[in-house]
């Protein structure tokens, strides 16, 4: 971890349709910050502010309310920041695939943002190969195939490999992997753990499902009602199911199991988050 | 593997049968989404389809409302063809359904109105359509939000209007594709218990999940792959088939997980457990016996 945060952000607001009937607050005060190289969670009901923050971070909202967002040392309040850069710099992958894919073909909307950096042809034909095998699309079976043709979860891995085509320094999964198959997901996930661990890939998972963090995330974020409420290391997180219940959450079954041993009188060390610690924890309790 | 066990004398509601579906079936790479089919859904039936991307799912659902029409073979809903074309009409109003993305299905600028939509191109009469309308959207805990415009809603509270605006045609059939994806815990168990709700009433439910979990609401599970039905049966049936599963490239609910990985250090461990009580209870008793810790 470097000294500076990678993304800093301080007492953030932000109302959508300002000054008119319909104004909506999504943010109340958020601070929070993100190191390079870490891997961090967002998460919180739908409604929390969670996608209105992460869109400050690669400058698709500047903020022009109350507040303060520095990515990479910019102050992204000033007008000359050069937003391309920091965009190349900080992927960003939507909940709606379908609306980040806009080629015919495949192959051509993962080549899509490395041609518009100027790379050759050789070599976008190797980065677009690299992000398929990324994100487990078949180079050779996907790359003629049409946009439009691919299921809801094919279109989902196309899009990440559009956005990791960029060799980004942080992604942001903005509930991108919801409707991709358990085996799949977790196949993608593992892919960016690796770049994670040996490329310092640094990442932001948005997600209302406590589930997706576990095994996933260093730290997480909880926000509600656009505020972070709850902030810690993912365990600590995990151990207050009535306080993430009481925000609109759930812990996964696991965790229920644990604290269902707890409530029913059984001694339980370690709170688990992944069915292997869960597997763990009960052969422990089961022997003891 | 096993019938639906509430209602097999009654005729099913929807009848597949050698069901076989093409994507551009003219052109030089036909994509062969659906295999062959056959499947019988009884009125009242609770039917989970799980598979993973790609293994035809969705283009079976499309198939029982005729967005689809099939390549080869039949569908018939409440014994209506879906060939026929002068069907169409009717079928569409007995099958409701739902899809992933809501803002696909969202048409008007404030959310009861575009949940009085459907019924009112039904000829719902105007004050029954207001009771519908309080009703659905009752049901999806979006009554507060009724004059707001959808685009300015969360994704998980659009999804609950486009349900709202489905329920509220009344439809005897319900088809999620995979429509609680894009909701948060507490959202998606409104939307089950709404569901559930539904289906206890009489309406028969068809769901498309990735959620393991969700799949033990039903009565019945098929699991779909490469555009065939290779499981089927009630969810605590399919879901100790672990390892056949997972070489479906499917998950089992972390409970079963769990209960088959204890099995297997313990022969005496239950392998079928599906609820976090039934775990918990199971580990309870046993360390009961020994004196516990």
């Amino acid at each position: 971890m470097s000294e500076q945060p990678f993304i800093q952000i301080n007492d953030l607001h932000h109302n959508y349709l300002r000054d008119t009937p319909l104004e909506v607050t999504a943010l109340r005060g958020v601070t929070m910050e993100i190191y390079k190289g870490e891997s961090v969670g967002i998460i919180g009901r739908t409604g929390a502010g969670k996608s209105t923050v992460v869109q400050h971070f690669n400058g698709l909202i500047r903020p022009v309310q109350p507040g303060k967002v520095v990515v990479d040392g910019q102050d992204m309040s000033d007008p000359k920041v050069d937003v391309r850069r920091v965009r190349q710099k900080i992927g960003l992958v939507f909940q709606y695939p379908e609306q980040q894919l806009f080629e015919r073909l495949v192959g051509d909307d993962i080549a899509f943002g490395p041609k518009k950096l100027g790379m050759e042809q050789a070599d976008r034909r190797e980065r677009v190969k690299w992000a398929m095998e990324m994100v487990g699309l078949d180079f050779d079976a996907f790359k003629d195939r049409f946009t439009f043709s691919l299921s809801g979860g094919e279109m989902r891995k196309a899009a990440l490999a559009g956005v990791l085509a960029l060799r980004p320094e942080m992604l942001i999964l903005d509930e991108s992997t919801s409707g991709v198959d358990p085996r799949s997901r977790s196949e993608l996930l593992e892919r960016l753990l690796t770049l994670h661990n040996e490329h310092g890939l640094t990442l932001a998972f948005v997600s209302p499902n406590m589930e997706d963090m576990a095994g996933l995330v260093d730290r997480i974020y909880v926000m509600d009602e656009g505020r972070v409420v709850m902030s810690g290391t993912t365990r600590e997180i995990f151990s207050q199911p009535d306080k993430l219940r009481a925000h609109g959450l759930g812990v996964p079954q696991v965790t229920e199991v644990a604290h269902g041993l707890i409530a029913r009188g059984v001694r339980v060390r370690r709170i688990p988050v992944t069915v292997e610690e869960g597997v763990e924890e009960a052969w422990k309790i089961l022997n003891s | 593997m096993t019938s639906p066990a509430s209602s097999t004398s009654w005729d099913p509601i929807i009848k597949i049968e050698g069901l076989h579906f093409h994507y551009n079936p003219q052109s030089e790479h036909p994509i062969h989404a659906i295999t062959g089919i056959d499947l019988e859904i009884y009125p009242g039936d609770y039917l989970v389809i799980v598979g993973h991307n790609g293994s035809g799912k969705s283009t079976l659902a499309k198939n029982i409302n005729v967005l689809l029409k099939p390549t080869e073979g039949n569908v018939w809903v409440k014994g209506l063809n879906t060939r026929d074309s002068a069907n169409t009409l009717a079928i569409r109003s007995a099958v409701g359904m739902v899809f992933q993305i809501p803002d696909n299905q969202i048409v008007a600028t404030i959310v009861e109105q575009d949940v009085a939509f459907g019924p009112e191109n039904l000829g719902v009469p105007r004050s029954e359509l207001h009771e519908r309308v309080e009703w659905a959207l009752g049901v999806v805990d979006m009554l507060e939000h009724r004059h707001r415009p959808p685009h300015r809603l969360s994704a998980g509270q659009k999804q609950r209007v486009a349900i709202a605006g489905v329920m509220a045609m009344k439809p005897e059939i319900l088809v999620l594709d995979e429509a609680t994806s894009m909701l948060d815990p507490e959202g998606r168990e409104d939307v089950l218990a709404a569901v559930r709700q539904l289906n206890e009433e009489g309406v028969t439910v068809i769901a498309i999940t990735h959620f393991m979990h969700e799949a033990a609401e039903g009565n019945r599970v098929i699991v779909m792959e490469a555009g065939k039905v290779v499981m089927e049966g009630t969810p605590r049936e399919v879901f100790s088939h672990v390892e056949e599963l997972r070489a479906l490239q499917l998950d089992v609910p972390q409970t079963t997980e769990m209960a088959y990985r204890l099995n297997q250090r313990d022969p005496t461990f239950p392998p079928d457990l599906l609820l976090v009580d039934e775990v918990a209870d199971e580990i309870q008793r046993r360390t009961n016996g020994s004196g516990g810790a």
